[in-house]
């Protein structure tokens, strides 16, 4: 006990907790100035190892010194007449108090003062409104080299989702490098000036992260989900692959029969893609959307050395991008995360714009596949609009009522009451260019590919001719507003919805009037942009089906 | 300008996050756990991210109760149920859960019978009706059975069109748990689809349907309280069901080496899957086999990755993976490659396992796989569905929350010695296999010989397996 009173009298315990207090000041300030404000994370690390090491330090010079009138002294030494610690004491009391009264001033303002740019709000509890807004936690900036960054904070789980969005899809090719833009998102897994083949696997697999990637008509996307911890990692991954691919001839010609076997399994023993491949490039005579994203097998075979790195070259530039990044990060620090990594690459010419414009449809076309096949197929395509075009919205909810569900018109009609086929369904192209609305029909093996196609004209007639009814109208909206949270769920789903509305629809605050724009339509609308697309002269149709039997009459 | 923003955190828990950079831990949520008086289970769980309510509702059953000869059963009373329920005909059902954006689906898979869905959150009165109806007043009707019956069968053949890498597991499993329940087609094949009448479905639910055999999984925007009054109002009065649950036993790995050649002529590319009797769901040291199968064939940085994709370009993908029933399921590696290099894909994949057992996983290697895991494991927890789902289904295979609460840990603690352990005890090594592949026969029949005896088939046989010779009694596992 006497060891304690003398602890108490010289003070060890009030400088233990002024240490604490102001310690835990220090790391609050450098924890903010990292994650907020882009101090070097070291800075965090070493100022908690100089706390944690000075703690001991300043409890033995509390025990050993004392402060009197002449100055320091070893405790030992003072005589304890003239000891002064009890002033000493008054003083550290007043010290923690003040610090104690400056954190709690500082949390205090955190919560009720308005917020400023660095500091990003919760999200408000309570029901989501069901007419979304764009909601404020959303922040983008652009790099002076034009890359576009845009953030949405989402602290639900510790993970992260960063998407690329690279402008470079198979409407920038041209016959002879078809596909290229699919093989080179399957080249930038191949290594670079840094790193050997397989590295940039291991390293983001080492960080707890996963990754792929895909292209399409328009664009490659490339998708990254890891951890918080992994954020360097990713963005130095990212950068680096962007600005310093090796393109290694022996890895392309091994990647080439990757890339083979990919469209074997895809395309070529895949009936229903087969033919899928050949509608598409018999409704397009000139632009590049006829070409399949897979690309032709002899261009496949056959794309040089030089196609590769002047194709790197043109888009994969920062101005030619848009980088997504959602979950449980602060924008400033993926700011600043892109401004290190990303920063010092340089921006590049714009890519050369998509000149052609597919010429008007004057009549229908057709395409037939004859092939071993149990059940034929039935495709049906119609030049539509691009995602911005005023017809595509309305086509979407068209869509919904033909053939989004068991209750849609024409799985109803052609599935379940006059069993004419053994699946409905369609989609929609919506990117920078009028693309395709497209429908298809499994037929079961005695099934009629004729009889389909009357059916399924004549039902699409009768959207164009009389308006649907309010209820189905209702329904689709509903389908549609549905889908949309269903989208946002999860933090993968967000960077997907925000970067598709940014590359397509212009911003990504689009996104969230979506649900308001569908209760604007009108059954006039809806009925307008099907008498618009759906017409016999606008289409092609395809049929896939084994061989007619020969006719043997002449023998 | 400037400004230092504080959060209320203690220096403690700073402390430790800056101690444990890679401790990702994820623990269950708590939920209500709710038991009527006829062994119906309810959960729920509330979440408000989305305006969503999501559900899971489990039956224990599935096909493993198909009866014999009649594969196809569960799975297609499963999706009769969707058809017509309560005072609503098929057209009405399907109407009332499409016109509130909702979706409500039904399947059949071996172990149990799963209804699975989500809708807005202002309807979930309505979902607890279709729910209850879809259970305990399904219409059952014969006209609806026979439409999806023979459209199940066309399915198959449209994917032997269009989908022949799906195929191969059905043929897989078919040939590795022979005519053990685990062997049947869940979907069924051509075959016993086309001896199916209403008769058996209805048979079916009333044995194998029932209050004692329900799980119901609730997670989302919703008030408990009012959500769990609904349920109990909708099912605290059913029936149990008229039978118990078949126990089966589990399968033995089965001993040196089988082929099955399934013949597609004009295939481009050869589809091969080599098999196993692999591990049950409840396997204990489920940390160290994942860290091994991601290590061995479950991401793009692995073993046979690296050798038949990234070194060789023989395939665009190959993976490893285990199929966990509740006593053993499949252990299969699955690959395809263009039917000249049938043979060199094949060898490459052996070498790959025959090298996953000569030489230990280094330390590297698994801490690679550790921190992957680790990483990604809270994506398994992120909506309100895939809880639902996660916690239905531990309560019907009677796993607790130690199942998912343990495992991160578990991944932390393991090591080289006891991932190599794991190894031994569950990998069959090269010369145990059952190979199937599915390819253009007349081009590699002779030359795919020398892995071991082979069957042949044409995808064109209404079945994934020859019918036993005659006179040949097939044996019941389960006795």
């Amino acid at each position: 006990m006497a060891l304690f009173a003398e602890i108490r009298r010289r003070n060890v315990l009030k400088v233990a907790l002024l240490y604490l207090v102001a310690g835990w000041l220090v790391l609050r300030i450098a924890d903010v100035g990292v994650t907020s404000h882009g101090w070097p994370e070291w800075v965090e690390k070493f100022l908690l190892l100089v706390v944690a090491v000075g703690f001991p330090v300043a409890l033995s010079f509390a025990w050993f010194y004392e402060i009197t009138p002449s100055g320091l002294k070893k405790a030992v030494d003072v005589d304890q007449t003239q000891s002064i610690v009890y002033k000493t004491g008054q003083k550290l009391n007043a010290a923690v108090a003040v610090l104690l009264v400056l954190g709690l001033a500082a949390v205090i303002a955190d919560l009720f003062l308005p917020d400023f740019e660095f500091l990003i709000p919760e999200p408000e509890q309570g029901d989501p409104p069901l007419s979304a807004k764009s909601p404020d936690e959303i922040r983008t900036h652009t790099l002076p080299n034009g890359l576009r960054i845009i953030v949405w904070p989402d602290h639900d789980i510790p993970n992260v989702v960063m998407y690329n969005f690279v402008r470079a899809g198979s409407r920038n090719e041209y016959p002879g490098i078809t596909g290229l833009s699919h093989f080179f998102e399957h080249m930038m897994f191949n290594g670079t000036a840094k790193r050997a083949q397989g590295e940039f696997d291991r390293e983001m697999t080492s960080a707890g992260g996963e990754n792929n990637a895909y292209t399409s008509n328009d664009v490659t996307v490339y998708m990254d989900w890891f951890p918080r911890t992994a954020l360097k990692v990713v963005f130095d991954l990212e950068a680096d692959r962007f600005a310093n691919l090796r393109i290694e001839p022996e890895v392309v010609e091994t990647e080439r029969g990757a890339v083979q076997s990919e469209r074997r399994l895809r395309v070529d023993n895949n009936n229903f893609m087969r033919l899928r491949e050949q509608v598409r490039a018999t409704a397009f005579v000139a632009h590049p959307y006829q070409f399949p994203v897979i690309g032709w097998p002899s261009d496949i075979d056959a794309w040089t050395q030089d196609d590769l790195v002047t194709f790197y070259r043109t888009y994969y530039a920062p101005n030619n991008c848009t980088l997504v990044v959602t979950g449980d990060v602060k924008p400033v620090e993926i700011f600043k995360l892109a401004e290190e990594f990303f920063g010092q690459i340089p921006a590049q010419k714009p890519p050369a714009a998509v000149r052609t414009v597919e010429p008007e449809q004057k009549g229908p076309r057709r395409v037939l596949i004859e092939t071993d096949a149990q059940t034929p197929l039935l495709h049906m395509a119609f030049h539509g609009g691009s995602a911005t075009d005023p017809e595509t919205l309305p086509i979407t909810v068209l869509l919904n009522i033909l053939v989004g569900g068991d209750s849609s018109r024409l799985h109803r009609i052609l599935v379940e009451d006059e069993q004419l086929a053994i699946a409905v369904g369609g989609f929609q192209d919506e990117g920078f260019d009028p693309g395709l609305l497209y429908f298809y029909a499994v037929l079961p093996p005695d099934g009629d590919p004729d009889q389909v196609e009357t059916r399924m004209l004549e039902e699409l007639a009768r959207v164009a001719t009389e308006n649907v009814s309010a209820a189905e109208f209702e329904k689709a909206r509903n389908i549609i507003l549905a889908d949309f949270w269903r989208g946002l769920a999860t933090i993968r789903g967000k960077a997907s919805a925000l970067g598709n509305f940014e590359t397509f629809n212009g911003s990504y605050e689009k996104l969230f009037e979506l649900p308001d724009d569908v209760r604007a339509l009108s059954l006039d609308q809806l009925r307008d942009a099907a008498s618009k697309v759906f017409r016999r002269a606008n289409m092609t149709v395809g049929v896939l089906r084994a061989p007619a039997p020969v006719d043997k009459a002449d023998d | 300008m400037m400004r230092v923003a504080f959060r209320l955190a203690p220096a403690a828990a700073l402390l430790l996050t800056a101690v444990s950079a890679m401790a990702t831990e994820v623990t269950l949520p708590p939920y209500q756990r709710l038991e009527l008086d006829n062994g119906t289970v309810l959960l729920l769980s509330e979440k408000h991210d989305v305006p969503l309510i999501g559900v899971y509702a489990v039956l224990r059953g599935g096909a493993i109760s198909d009866p014999e000869g009649l594969s196809g059963v569960a799975s297609l009373f499963a999706a009769l149920l969707e058809k017509g329920a309560g005072e609503r005909d098929a057209a009405a059902f399907a109407e009332a859960v499409e016109s509130v954006g909702g979706r409500l689906a039904a399947s059949g898979g071996l172990e149990t019978i799963t209804i699975s869905g989500d809708f807005l959150a202002d309807h979930a009165e309505l979902m607890v009706e279709l729910l209850a109806d879809m259970l305990r007043r399904p219409a059952l009707d014969a006209v609806e059975m026979e439409k999806l019956r023979d459209r199940r069968m066309n399915f198959i053949r449209a994917a032997k069109d269009s989908n022949l890498n799906a195929l191969v597991p059905i043929y897989g499993d078919a040939m590795l748990f022979g005519e053990h329940p685990y062997g049947n087609p869940v979907s069924g094949s051509e075959t016993t689809l086309a001896n199916i009448d209403i008769e058996h479905i209805k048979e079916y639910y009333e044995n194998h349907i029932g209050a004692d055999r329900l799980v119901i999984a609730v997670s989302g925007d919703f008030d408990a309280a009012s959500i769990s009054e609904m349920l109990a109002r909708a099912f605290a009065d059913w029936r149990p069901a008229a039978t118990e649950v078949r126990e089966v036993i589990a399968p033995e790995p089965l001993r040196g080496r089988t082929v099955l050649l399934v013949d597609k002529p004009g295939a481009t590319q050869t589809y091969f899957r080599l098999a196993n009797v692999g591990v049950a769901l409840g396997y204990p040291r489920r940390a160290e086999l994942n860290i091994a199968n991601t290590a061995f064939g479950g991401n793009f940085s692995s073993m046979l990755n690296t050798e038949l994709r990234m070194k060789s370009g023989l395939t665009y993908g190959v993976s490893s993976g285990f199929a966990r029933h509740k006593k053993r399921g499949s252990f299969a590696i699955s690959s395809f490659t263009r039917t000249d290099a049938t043979v060199e894909a094949i060898d490459k994949a052996l070498a790959v396992l025959a090298e996953l057992h000569s030489t230990a996983l280094d330390a590297t290697t698994i801490d690679t796989a550790r921190n992957y895991i680790l990483g990604q494991l809270p994506t398994i927890l992120e909506t309100a569905p895939q809880l639902a789902r996660l916690i239905a289904r531990l309560e019907v295979f009677g796993l607790d929350a130690s199942y998912i609460n343990d495992y991160g840990p578990a991944i932390t603690a393991a090591s080289v010695e006891s991932v190599a352990e794991v190894i031994a005890e569950v990998y069959p090594t090269p010369d145990n296999l059952v190979i199937v592949l599915l390819g253009d026969a007349e081009l590699i029949r002779d030359s795919i010989a020398k892995y071991g005896p082979v069957t042949e088939i044409s995808i064109t046989e209404p079945y994934f397996r020859l019918p036993p010779a005659e006179g040949e009694e097939p044996a019941d596992p389960a006795k």
